[in-house]
């Protein structure tokens, strides 16, 4: 309560938040705002936005640009939230096998993250969708596999400076065994960071998926904005609203979602945010 | 001695920010610095001093403000002068030195340049460079380091604490200042670094003339450097006087039970238990080196902590081990916690060979040794509510949740706080109350040996002298052993049965604590002994002072 109270405090984030829930709300209430599928055509092509029956126009096929954009923010918004939980679980495992034990198992772990680090995320993310065929749960497999290293090196940071802590050491003593260390004591000790770093990387999952439908790699049955604009851009010249308005939903929910984050990194890391202030 | 003061801090109140625990800071303080004397501004933590000294400076932290008074200082008022006055005292005719020299001093910069730099900026016009580098040779010899040329081309980091706290010193020194400010200079260091300390600071200050305003929490210091003295107790000066009346005769309570609880002092009692006679907990050839892998390629480094150490701890028996950092002697402790595995050797502890012990069977036998931790901040989970830090031992040895529940609170009572603190979380106590707080976490398993490493060394005197008495009846009621880890000689003299000094990782000297203090055997042991602050005063540890009437 407290922590929603100073969140409540952060005007950016709550601007931020006010942006995001408007997208949550276009992608949930979808179908009763256009109740026809997004891939079916519904008006002449090339209709111009803010005149004629659709809002936001149509595309070379006809279809309406606004009902896609509303279909792509289930898409948009799915996508960024299970790639992160996977990197979340992969990363967030790794990361804490690693700071607890220290020593041979941390090096193979970590050199086992260096790997992945060292092949640039999104040549990574193309190759997983264009080997195993593009379909929603690859695409996802693809994302969380390119995001998981970053998290999985903050955790086992996090992990390293609180293992030596003192009140670590006495549940130790207490006599609680390993997991339950790691699980009462030390990950929620260290799960600030965490948070604030998957908040953002939902951000950048949607950006990695609106860029592997661009090149069409994203799921052919589900519509979506990278798809959008990837599929206008040779008629870009003469109708910009087919790709300007994804490109512009696009933006808003990337910008929503960091302005989210780094309000939840200054109420949940509130000595930071106060040395920030100060400053 | 001159009648004039040099500093003159008339009525000073510093205000807080508004929605603190109090409304000032600092209130109503007026003090006097003379030529040529040491004034000693004494106080718990909390008490002001530290924030009457920075204000003196106008180094006072953002949102702290001067809401009233002067100080006066030759013809100006430093409450009010201008930001360009301010800069030309500090470390001109006035300077300050702190408590971590390490963290004072710039790192990536030899120290002869850090010196050279504070001449530089307050000089008038351009020195020359041979010119500035014989000043600083100068210094360097005047704060009494060996070998001045050399040093002044070494890093801080390549220095010692206390060589460090010389070199801050000598860039105090570096303008001739009428006036030096000390901000608990000794307190990060060792007790014989102290002792050497505090004679340079005595000496530069009768060789210069220099009024002090010495900064500090230890009545033991004060006893040994000042001419006056001011007590402070929650932003206001509660006694201020000659160090003679002030310490041989306080008339304020505060101060009276300040120096009371000065440890070491009181008669040596609570010694009517009977000890075991089979050892309880035995060590033997206990050996730890630190290695540190500085890259793939380079060799290892290797730093040797514990060497050969054999410890024997008998039912009911309170053995102290004494040393200054690096001794090894919270390694010791860790070892014995086996929060860190030895390299060699065996504690047989209550029938077992300890270090062989894993896994379940070590969880079994853990319960009986339990650890106090020095800093009662950092020991305890920021995240967990205190009773249920308190009840997770016993459940997870198997005690219904209900009854360990019922246990935490009649712990939380037993060490002298309420049942409802049980619901609440750590950050809501203070420093005292959470180290109660950990010491019934460590006695709900009801350990047979408990060790408390350093488990008084963060708490102010008075709050020390209360946990010391608890821990001493807790050791009665629930017939424990104690391995009491302590860079204080005092605090070990109170409570020990036994003393083990230490030094470089090995033993020295160990005994009853009557023969250790009354005639030690070893020179480091002496040293030890000479060093601590305040003999003249407060007597050596286990004699009780003869020299304080509470009038």
């Amino acid at each position: 309560m407290k922590t929603l109270a100073s969140f409540l405090r952060h005007p950016a984030g709550v601007i931020g938040l006010v942006i995001l829930t408007g997208v949550v709300v276009l992608a949930i209430v979808a179908p009763t705002l256009f109740p026809v599928d997004p891939w079916d055509m519904v008006a002449a092509p090339f209709e111009p936005p803010f005149d004629g029956e659709t809002w936001l126009g149509s595309d070379m096929l006809g279809r309406d640009v606004a009902a896609c954009i509303a279909y792509g923010a289930r898409v948009s918004l799915l996508i960024g939230v299970s790639s992160t939980l996977a990197a979340l679980v992969i990363g967030v495992t790794v990361g804490a096998i690693a700071g607890y034990f220290g020593g041979r198992v941390d090096e193979v772990l970590m050199r086992l993250v260096e790997l992945f680090q060292t092949i640039p995320g999104f040549i990574l993310a193309i190759l997983l969708v264009a080997t195993l065929g593009p379909s929603l749960s690859n695409v996802i497999l693809a994302i969380g596999a390119v995001s998981w290293p970053q998290l999985a090196r903050l955790t086992r940071a996090e992990f390293l400076r609180l293992r030596s802590r003192e009140f670590v050491q006495a549940a130790v003593c207490q006599g609680q065994p390993p997991l339950s260390v790691v699980l009462r004591h030390i990950l929620p000790n260290a799960v600030s960071p965490i948070i604030v770093t998957g908040s953002l990387m939902i951000a950048s999952s949607i950006l990695i998926e609106s860029a592997l439908s661009f090149m069409g790699l994203g799921d052919p049955n589900l519509m979506s904005w990278g798809f959008m604009i990837g599929a206008s851009r040779s008629v870009m010249r003469q109708a910009w609203w087919m790709s300007v308005f994804p490109g512009i939903a696009i933006f808003l929910t990337v910008l929503a979602i960091n302005l989210v984050g780094e309000g939840l990194n200054d109420t949940l890391n509130p000595r930071l945010s106060r040395k920030a202030r100060a400053a | 001695m001159t009648d004039e003061p040099l500093l003159a801090i008339e009525n000073l109140s510093v205000a807080l920010p508004k929605g603190g625990d109090r409304q000032f800071a600092v209130e109503n303080v007026s003090l006097a610095v003379r030529r040529n004397e040491i004034v000693c501004l004494v106080g718990e933590s909390g008490s002001g001093k530290s924030i009457t000294a920075h204000a003196v400076l106008r180094l006072l932290p953002p949102g702290l403000d001067v809401a009233a008074g002067a100080i006066r200082f030759k013809d100006m008022d430093l409450a009010r002068a201008d930001e360009g006055t301010m800069r030309a005292l500090r470390g001109g005719p006035i300077s300050m030195i702190f408590q971590e020299p390490l963290s004072a001093l710039n790192p990536l910069t030899r120290v002869g340049q850090q010196i050279g730099e504070a001449i530089s900026t307050h000089a008038g016009a351009k020195l020359s460079r041979a010119e500035l580098d014989a000043r600083v040779i100068d210094l360097i010899a005047a704060v009494g380091l060996p070998d001045p040329p050399a040093l002044a081309r070494s890093y801080p980091f390549q220095l010692s604490g206390g060589q460090r706290q010389r070199i801050m010193i000598a860039i105090a020194m570096a303008n001739e200042p009428a006036l030096l400010l000390a901000d608990e200079p000794t307190t990060a260091l060792d007790v014989t670094t102290q002792k050497q300390i505090l004679g340079l600071v005595r000496r530069l200050q009768a060789e210069r003339g220099m009024g002090v305003l010495f900064i500090t929490h230890d009545f033991g210091v004060v006893a040994d450097i000042a001419d006056r003295v001011v007590v402070m107790r929650n932003g206001c000066v509660v006694e201020q006087g000659t160090v003679a009346e002030v310490l041989r005769a306080p008339k304020n309570e505060y101060t009276k039970a300040l120096i009371a609880a000065v440890p070491g002092g009181r008669p040596a009692a609570m010694r009517s238990h009977a000890l075991g006679s089979d050892p309880l907990l035995e060590a033997r050839g206990l050996n730890k080196v630190f290695t540190s892998r500085q890259g793939a390629f380079r060799p290892v480094r290797r730093v040797p902590a514990v060497q050969d150490v054999a410890l024997t701890l008998r039912p009911r028996e309170t053995v102290a081990v004494v040393g200054e950092s690096g001794s090894g002697k919270s390694t010791l402790a860790r070892m014995i916690m086996r929060l860190i595995e030895p390299d060699a050797g065996a504690i047989d502890f209550d029938g077992v060979d300890f270090l062989k012990l894993r896994g379940v069977q070590l969880r079994a036998i853990r319960r009986k040794v339990q650890i106090v931790f020095q800093d009662p901040f950092a020991a305890l989970d920021p995240r967990q509510k205190v009773g249920e830090a308190i009840a997770r031992g016993p459940i997870t040895y198997g005690t219904p949740p209900v009854e360990a529940i019922a246990e935490a609170k009649r712990l939380l009572a037993r060490v002298g706080l309420k049942e409802s603190a049980y619901e609440r979380y750590p950050h809501e106590f203070s420093g005292g109350q959470r180290q109660r707080i950990c010491i019934a976490r460590a006695i709900a398993l009801k350990p047979l040996v408990l060790v408390a490493d350093e488990a008084v060394s963060a708490l102010d005197v008075s709050v020390q002298q209360h946990i010391l008495e608890l821990l001493a009846e807790l050791r009665e009621e629930m017939n424990m052993a104690m391995l009491f880890i302590t860079h204080d000689l005092r605090v070990a003299s109170e409570i020990a049965d036994r003393i083990v000094v230490m030094r470089c990782g090995e033993i020295v000297e160990q005994g009853e604590t009557q023969s250790v203090f009354g005639a030690p055997q070893h020179a480091y042991t002496r040293e030890l002994l000479e060093a601590i602050p305040g003999r003249s005063l407060f007597g050596r540890p286990h004699e009780p002072s003869v020299n304080i009437c509470f009038a």
